[in-house]
């Protein structure tokens, strides 16, 4: 039988505690137990990038860490804009850029966008390419995504 | 019909499922949970190819929290499945094909109960040779992966005198041509819920390209009338042609019959690799003859594809390649052969081109080669061939719909990146191992299934309370975007705001069945079913105000939302009043219904079916590559495509289209490939099956469009999903030919196969000068 564990962690502003299983992965707690689907599983091994959350201001894989890890964390997720206003204008100019098709790949590059926008709100084209390399899409070519986040920049820094 | 007096078509639309997509809101089936759910796990065989001689799941099903064990025993109807040859089992009973065959499933009230019981299941095989080479496979001496043997399908398809016309060539050339499998790479994988709901229906929830197939698939495997199964698909987080099979769906059906309880399938990334559906990988051996002025006068092709252990749409996808393999060129003299091979190397199915990307990898070099061999400016060779319409095509059709070859190839002198190439390609004088290169191909793709196929699209519109309107059409968008189309083409229709359009997608219980998502057809065949039933419901909509203003129908006009008076505009009945009015007499709101049957060509080709096709959508592909001499590695690092879409409905939608298939073909043209040895993949994940990533893109791609309007269409529009990947791995080849002066033969081109190659050529220049 695997151990419980009891965890405290803010999510999206809210304070939570839970007992989850040492072994749970913070994904499934996110999806399964906390009810937020909108960090998506592509891969479960920390390739594709689909479960970017913010952990303590630093984007992460959610499948690539522990539930017990999370104890005392602040973690973001795609709908945490209460905590996290410029998420409003990164998801916004996605849409208006045309930056969305099939939608999966979309939460984690927007976390993604948001990382490299807190700790650079003006970065260079490179850098924006950079910044989401983390983060598959099989759609879009990531052309209009690249547009997305320089426009979200440009529209976060007026 | 001039674009600037629509409100909504041609206009850059953003998606409309785009915000609560952009949000995390919206529910992938993959979000779904149902109360009570029980978790489903598949098994999956031991063995690329083996008879099975023993399953005991005794232990599996005494272990506590374990609900049902399921076996070929169980599946109640047809022990198969496949969408043109139900080949493939349930679940197996006496043999395994390939590595992802399923042997068994359980449900349990865990995830991790659901594996452990996987473990406690005991099957007894006896290992069989595997079959991993086409071209061994086809030999009478082969083992067979099938009773019937390995050939699941051998086209030919001969047009002219090709022996003759080879005679008369001033120049032959011959080469073989080889294309990798490639993995769709969706990124959500296939995993889907199901439970019994309301009127004891079965209601399944997973990613798909067709439900109303599923559906009739799952009903013959269940034994249960298809009106007891629904379907549900949208959204779905990619496709590709990787959906458009079952995959999951009959063993999730199968363990909710049994347990009457809800359960959820969640497959792994490695699990989906192994177990579904991949890009064909061809071996093509070509002999191209012509004129020394650049006319092409024979073409002799035979493709093998393997197409893995089960049929699926195999044997379409190698007539496909047939109908493409000369390009969209006039030849009148063509000897085309295709085999569709079984082995035990996965599966392989239906993909974005169906067979095209690998033959126009094989006819645009061939086109180079000869063009550069003729001295011929290769954009004017290509024209020189192009089909054009009223041309009769290499499998004997003649093209009476839009044909954009010419405007497409003048279309390519458009582009910033033709404009300004000589100054791309000046030479890197600090590091002269980096090497530029340009190149271009040219491709074509079909609309529709072809000749022979029931083809057609169907359209619900159902009017709503708030005065809007609903749209349901049996379709799936993964992400092409037709949702947010048919919504511009229903509120340009209907004369209303489109945001008092609402588009249902991909639902048994509440779309018109309009065939697969699939063949580049769902803007055109949807589009057009849309159309028809809104004439439908604009008459309703008339007739009820003729009514109610005591006037004549022909009086009437619709205007932002209004039915109003031709000579008096302000007097005017709004759709909401309408729609109240209904409700006051009969309670209810009307609904009309649109279908449209696709327009055929007017001959079939004989052994061939589904050829030909009748409308295409025609493209260019531009690419400046840069090849590091000391590694081999290419870099693409501009990129453009000209493309004939017929008009526009979406800009936006369709840029979207031409970057996303740049990028898939490129990936395709230069590092994916799934490596198989023995039956066995060894690429199953992102960090071993490589796909192009944000840094791996040119820094522009650009999309010009030529308009080559197809009258059939839907305000004259085509489905272009496909054509858009189809000629860039080759353009991308001959760039690197361009750069280094290696012909590529090999899709795709790798680092290892570039280095190796020039390692060869060099060797090759030291033997000629000692």
């Amino acid at each position: 039988m695997v151990q419980t564990m009891d965890i405290s962690f803010a999510l999206n502003g809210k304070e939570y505690k839970l007992s989850v299983p040492a072994n749970a992965v913070l994904l499934d707690i996110i999806r399964d137990k906390m009810h937020l689907t909108g960090t998506k599983e592509g891969c479960g091994r920390g390739e594709c990038g689909a479960c970017t959350i913010l952990f303590n201001g630093r984007s992460v894989n959610a499948c690539l860490i522990l539930a017990p890890q999370a104890d005392g964390a602040e973690i973001v997720t795609v709908e945490g804009a209460d905590v996290e206003r410029k998420l409003l204008s990164i998801q916004k100019a996605f849409v208006e850029e045309g930056a969305i098709q099939c939608g999966f790949c979309t939460p984690g590059m927007i976390m993604s966008s948001l990382y490299l926008l807190n700790k650079n709100p003006n970065p260079s084209i490179s850098e924006i390419r950079e910044g989401i390399s983390g983060n598959l899409c099989r759609c879009t070519g990531y052309v209009k995504i690249i547009k997305a986040v320089e426009r979200a920049s440009k529209d976060i820094g007026k | 019909m001039i674009m600037e007096d629509f409100k909504y078509i041609g206009k850059s639309v953003p998606r409309i499922d785009a915000a609560d997509k952009a949000s995390g809101k919206i529910k992938y089936m993959s979000d779904l949970n149902f109360p009570g759910m029980l978790f489903g796990k598949i098994l999956r065989a031991k063995y690329p190819h083996a008879l099975i001689k023993k399953i005991d799941t005794s232990q599996a099903k005494a272990l506590p929290g374990v609900v049902a064990v399921v076996t070929w025993e169980d599946v109640p109807g047809l022990n198969g499945f496949g969408i043109v040859t139900p080949d493939q089992p349930v679940l197996c009973k006496d043999k395994v094909r390939y590595i992802g065959d399923a042997v068994a499933a359980i449900a349990a009230e865990t995830k991790e109960l659901a594996e452990k019981a996987l473990t406690l299941i005991d099957v007894e095989y006896e290992p069989l040779p595997v079959v991993d080479d086409p071209i061994k496979a086809i030999q009478s001496d082969s083992p067979k992966v099938h009773d019937d043997g390995n050939i699941h399908l051998h086209t030919k398809v001969v047009r002219g005198d090709v022996r003759k016309a080879f005679e008369e060539a001033d120049l032959v050339i011959e080469h073989i041509y080889c294309t990798g499998e490639q993995e769709h790479a969706f990124l959500e994988i296939e995993t889907g819920i199901a439970r019994i709901e309301e009127d004891d229906i079965l209601t399944i929830y997973a990613g798909s390209q067709y439900p109303q197939r599923d559906q009739m698939q799952l009903s013959r495997c269940l034994a249960l009338n298809p009106c007891k199964i629904r379907v549900v698909s949208y959204p779905v987080g990619g496709a590709f042609g990787g959906k458009d099979e079952l995959t999951i769906q009959p063993i999730l059906g199968l363990l909710v019959l049994k347990t009457k309880r809800p359960v959820k399938m969640v497959m792994t990334r490695e699990e989906s690799v192994i177990s579904y559906w991949k890009r064909h990988p061809m071996i093509m051996k070509y002999k191209t003859g012509v004129k020394k002025d650049g006319t092409l006068v024979a073409n002799k092709v035979i493709i093998y594809a393997d197409t893995g252990a089960y049929a699926s749409l195999g044997g379409p996808v190698v007539n496909l390649a047939i109908e493409h393999a000369c390009g969209p060129y006039k030849l009148s003299n063509v000897d085309i052969e295709g085999y569709c091979i079984y082995t035990n190397n996965g599966v392989s199915g239906a993909f974005r081109g169906f067979g095209v990307p690998e033959t126009a990898f094989a006819i645009e070099t061939q086109m180079d080669i000869i063009a550069e061999k003729l001295g011929i400016n290769p954009i004017e060779l290509r024209k020189k061939n192009a089909l054009q319409k009223g041309d009769i095509a290499p499998v004997g059709n003649k093209l009476t719909t839009s044909v954009g070859t010419v405007a497409v190839l003048d279309g390519i002198s458009k582009t910033k990146l033709w404009k300004e190439r000589e100054k791309y390609l000046v030479k890197n004088t600090k590091k002269p191992w980096i090497k530029r290169g340009f190149g271009f191909a040219l491709t074509y793709q079909g609309t529709g299934l072809g000749v022979g196929l029931p083809d057609y699209g169907g359209a619900i519109l159902r009017f709503c309370e708030n005065g809007g309107f609903e749209v349901g059409v049996g379709l799936v968008d993964y992400g092409q975007g037709i949702g947010t189309s048919y919504a511009q083409i229903a509120a340009e229709m209907m004369k209303c705001p489109i945001d008092k359009i609402k588009v249902v997608l991909g639902d048994t219980a509440l779309t018109a069945d309009s065939g697969p998502t699939s063949a580049s057809r769902g803007l055109y065949l949807g589009g057009k079913a849309t159309i028809i039933a809104a004439e439908k419901m604009m008459t309703v909509l008339k007739e009820k105000t003729s009514e109610m203003l005591k006037v004549s129908v022909d009086n009437l006009d619709a205007e932002n939302g209004y039915i109003c008076m031709k000579n008096q505009p302000e007097k005017k009945i709004s759709y909401e009043e309408i729609a109240a009015q209904f409700m006051k007499e009969t309670d209810h709101l009307p609904e009309t219904e649109g279908y449209f049957l696709m327009p055929l060509a007017d001959m079939k080709v004989e052994n061939a079916f589904g050829l030909p096709h009748h409308i295409f959508a025609f493209s260019a592909h531009l690419a400046l590559v840069e090849v590091n001499t000391l590694t081999g590695q290419t870099k693409v690092l501009k990129g453009a495509e000209v493309i004939d879409a017929g008009d526009v409905i979406n800009r936006q939608g369709l840029e979207a289209q031409s970057e996303g298939g740049f990028v898939m073909g490129m990936g395709y043209g230069l590092f994916e490939n799934m490596i198989i040895e023995k039956g066995i993949f060894k690429t199953t994940n992102f960090s071993t099956y490589i796909i192009p990533s944000a840094e791996d893109i040119p820094s522009d791609i650009e999309t010009v469009t030529v308009t080559d309007p197809e009258e059939t269409g839907p305000y004259r529009a085509k489905g272009v999903a496909e054509t858009v990947m189809c000629a860039t791995a080759p353009a991308i080849t001959n760039a690197i030919y361009n750069a280094v002066g290696l012909r590529i033969f090999k899709l795709p081109a790798t680092s290892e196969l570039v280095y190796t190659l020039l390692e060869k050529k060099e060797e090759k220049c030291n033997e000629s000068t000692n």
